[in-house]
């Protein structure tokens, strides 16, 4: 595969994911990591690193360089949640049912009191049907494929965040 | 007699309707061609493919996000190696935007720099 990398398509890039894996990219460098993610626009890996002190570093592989991958272990059950807990969002709701639907309604009525239209959706809480707001219901948690909404709905809940 | 100047055209940037890149575009088929490739799939295997492929940008873009403000060593070409402090790169990861810059000759204050000459980055945590 050598130098098709960026030519794999998401597929068979997903099949590589938390696994570690050793890549050779530019002249003679060589990086091993596990790998917790490959970009589709740019083909980069993002590759994680456990250090002995119990740090943990972070390495991103341009797409562009990468000459070869191989994979050198699978990750066992530890190392899965060792992955998933240092990497992606930390703060995936552990609040309780209660605190999440008192938060999920503070949302609601300060989105209508700013003339929003805004409607419950089982756990969800949806914008003018265009965008969705997940739990923990912050900022981060809108997602919208409209830029312009998403970018005034999140300020408006940033706004809600540093009133209370 | 004065010669008529060229007009120089800046590259068309991202369209407004945040699909982020636009392939036709000349910056896109200069700079990143080869690095996505349309599959011929249909249906159900485009719809599967469709979702690995917004799975892994959001994950991507989350790393990216929690690089934010951390300080970076940048891998570039020639055995060039320098740091600095993340601050966000582009759509279609065409460039970094970094603060404090360590080259060889003086600390940048704000930079921009080209994915196309950097091999790899690290943050430490």
């Amino acid at each position: 595969m050598q130098g098709s990398w960026s030519l794999l398509g998401p597929l068979s890039w997903t099949g590589y994911i938390n696994k570690q894996v050793n890549v050779t990219a530019g002249t003679d460098e060589s990086h091993q990591g596990w790998l917790v993610t490959v970009d589709p626009v740019s083909a980069s890996l993002v590759l994680v690193d456990f250090r002995e002190d119990g740090g943990t570093s972070m390495e991103v592989v341009m797409g562009h360089a990468v000459e070869n991958v191989t994979v050198l272990h699978e990750a066992d059950e530890v190392t899965l949640d060792r992955l998933r807990t240092s990497v992606l969002s930390p703060a995936t709701c552990s609040l309780d049912p209660e605190e999440l639907s008192r938060r999920r309604a503070g949302v609601q009525i300060w989105l209508q009191k700013n003339r929003v239209p805004v409607e419950e959706e089982g756990d969800q809480l949806r914008v003018a049907g265009v965008l969705t707001i997940t739990a923990p219901y912050g900022p981060e948690d809108c997602c919208s494929s409209n830029q312009i909404i998403l970018d005034r709905i999140q300020r408006l809940i940033q706004l809600q965040t540093d009133h209370s | 007699m004065a010669t008529p100047v060229s007009v120089l055209r800046l590259p068309k940037g991202p369209d407004p309707n945040s699909r982020g890149f636009d392939p036709k575009s000349a910056r896109f088929i200069a700079l990143c061609r080869p690095s996505i490739a349309t599959s011929a799939a249909s249906g159900a295997e485009l719809q599967r493919e469709q979702h690995a492929r917004s799975v892994l940008r959001e994950t991507f873009l989350r790393c990216l996000l929690s690089m934010n403000n951390k300080k970076v060593r940048f891998h570039m070409h020639g055995k060039v190696k320098v740091e600095a402090t993340f601050g966000a790169s582009d759509i279609d990861v065409l460039n970094f935007q970094v603060s404090d810059l360590h080259t060889p000759i003086g600390v940048q204050k704000e930079a921009l720099i080209r994915s196309q000459d950097v091999i790899s980055f690290t943050v430490d945590e």
